[in-house]
């Protein structure tokens, strides 16, 4: 059925760096799941995106310092993520006071990066990833830093819904929201890191709201949801390198779509489901 | 008879939003054992005293809460999210965790077992005030602050309902400061009375408020009258001599 499938097959028996690639990108994805599910509740989509957005900003100044990258943009989330925090929505929406500040460091990480002549054959790689032009120091990071943020969410996830479910209740009630606030801008932020190389700049919000997309209408609690995230987005990534592979396609773009595709079956299935449900 | 301590105090609570005043120099306290009911018009800052009260809303003055102090909250609004799938088990269970039994036992005991594994967002609005109140007594609270509960419930639900508060407090042994627009049901249950417009305008036992002149003031002779009619017939504790005609024969404490 399908001409390059032997390819892949001897690929992945020869390549041991295509293995840790793809178990590496799982990992995040399982990661990005549940993060993303609490980003979809907490209407946070913009924050992720202009968080991505610093990050190739982090990445340039890591770069420029001699610091590795992925803490660079680790970093420079966090600061930026505090910061934009802070906005209010005083004089302008605190979503375009967002959006400022997350263009801002999308245009200078660009504007910074160009300047640099190793790393502008790679531009395109931290616009949109490439999971393979990885080196192994980077994958293993991925890997073990998806697997620490796992760890995160599951020792932080009943503080973590308490504030999603309602914040004026978990403050009147003497609950500690800023142990969940803090803790969820830093877990966004270290995605970021964990995911510029893998997916890009541009798409890293994908990889967080697309897995819970395509979990909700399967799951009637919270955890089924966040649990049925992790398993879609570790999904994503073999199925993404997979097919990018077989069409020689860029990795990190189609990790999103094989998302994307998850997204449309499940979607189906629950419509599809519901008509019978309807006329049975 | 001595008053217990009391399990929160406002002292001198003051709120002003955008430069308006909205509080003036607010002080409550509520005891253990006590059902107070807010009273007060539209805008007069009931949601937003229960707020500062709460720390939900920045203000000047003092909140004392009794060391530990459990608190459940009812609030006026509650925005239910369809991205968030939740059944009315696991919601309550949110606030219990590790502990076995609670959230059937609350379920149970506001009389809304059957809706258990419904999701919250599918809940009517009498069926989610219901599920709110269940919610806020599941921990075992040692205070209630209740908002407008039961805005969306209908009539004899909500005259049930505000019994079910004074068992409530009985059961667990907590306080109350509920919020209130109807003045008829709230006056049947409150052990004390606190009308509130900006500050507090009168305060005491409901048959003494509704006599009192700033209450006539506030809510109108016709309103006051009819209300001395009803906590006349009401009222078990007070010993109320006549039912005034008017409100010109006004009988309670008065103030500034």
């Amino acid at each position: 059925m399908c001409p390059k499938a032997p390819i892949i097959l001897t690929a992945l028996i020869m390549d041991s760096f295509l293995w840790r690639a793809i178990l590496g990108a799982a990992l995040l994805g399982a990661a990005a799941g549940p993060l993303g599910c609490f980003v979809l509740w907490r209407r946070m989509a913009y924050l992720g995106e202009s968080l991505a957005h610093m990050g190739l900003l982090g990445a340039a100044l890591g770069l420029l310092l001699g610091v590795a990258p992925i803490a660079g943009v680790a970093a420079v989330a966090i600061v930026a993520g505090l910061i934009m925090a802070r906005a209010t929505d005083r004089y302008i929406p605190s979503g375009t006071f967002i959006g400022l500040v997350g263009h801002v460091g999308l245009a200078l990480g660009f504007i910074l990066l160009s300047t640099m002549e190793t790393v502008r054959a790679d531009l395109m790689g931290y616009l949109f990833g490439d999971v393979l032009a990885l080196s192994p120091f980077d994958i293993y990071a991925v890997a073990v830093g998806g697997a620490v943020m796992l760890a995160a969410l599951w020792l932080l996830w009943r503080p973590l819904l308490v504030v999603t479910v309602s914040r004026d209740i978990a403050i009147a009630e003497g609950r500690d929201t800023r142990l969940a606030d803090l803790a969820f801008l830093v877990l966004v932020a270290g995605l970021v890191a964990l995911a510029l190389k893998v997916v890009g700049a541009l798409l890293i919000v994908a990889l967080l709201l697309i897995p819970p997309a395509a979990a909700r209408p399967l799951a009637k609690t919270p955890e089924a949801m966040a649990l049925l995230a992790a398993v879609l987005g570790a999904l994503s990534a073999p199925l993404g390198i997979a097919g990018a592979y077989v069409f020689d396609a860029p990795a990190g773009p189609a990790i999103v779509l094989a998302a994307a595709a998850l997204f449309v079956a499940t979607s189906a299935g629950a419509a599809v489901q519901q008509k019978i449900t309807r006329s049975g | 008879m001595t008053q217990p301590p009391p399990l929160i105090q406002a002292e001198d609570l003051s709120v002003t939003l955008a430069g308006a005043p909205i509080l003036d120099h607010v002080s409550v306290q509520v005891s253990r054992g006590e059902v107070v009911v807010l009273i007060g018009p539209n805008g007069s800052g009931k949601t937003t005293f229960l707020k500062a009260l709460l720390e939900l809303v920045p203000h000047r003055g003092r909140v004392a809460r009794a060391p530990g102090l459990k608190i459940g909250y009812v609030p006026q609004h509650f925005a239910r999210d369809h991205a968030l799938p939740l059944t009315v088990a696991r919601f309550l269970a949110i606030y219990a965790p590790n502990e076995k039994g609670v959230v059937a036992a609350a379920l149970a005991r506001i009389g809304i077992e059957e809706l258990a594994g419904k999701q919250v967002v599918t809940l009517s609005g009498g069926e989610l005030a219901r599920v709110l109140l269940a919610r806020a007594i599941v921990h075992r609270p040692d205070l209630l602050l209740l908002d407008e509960p039961f805005a969306g419930v209908d009539l004899a639900g909500e005259a049930t309902l505000y019994r079910l508060i004074a068992e409530l407090r009985d059961e667990l042994n907590c306080g109350v400061l509920l919020v209130s627009h109807d003045l008829h049901v709230v006056m049947a249950q409150a052990s004390r009375v606190v009308c509130l417009n900006r500050h507090v305008c009168c305060e005491g036992a409901a048959g003494a408020v509704i006599r009192d002149p700033a209450f006539v003031q506030l809510f109108g002779p016709r309103i006051a009258s009819e209300l001395a009619l009803y906590v006349h017939h009401h009222d078990h504790v007070h010993e109320i001599g006549h039912v005034p005609e008017g409100a010109d024969h006004p009988h309670g404490p008065h103030h500034g």
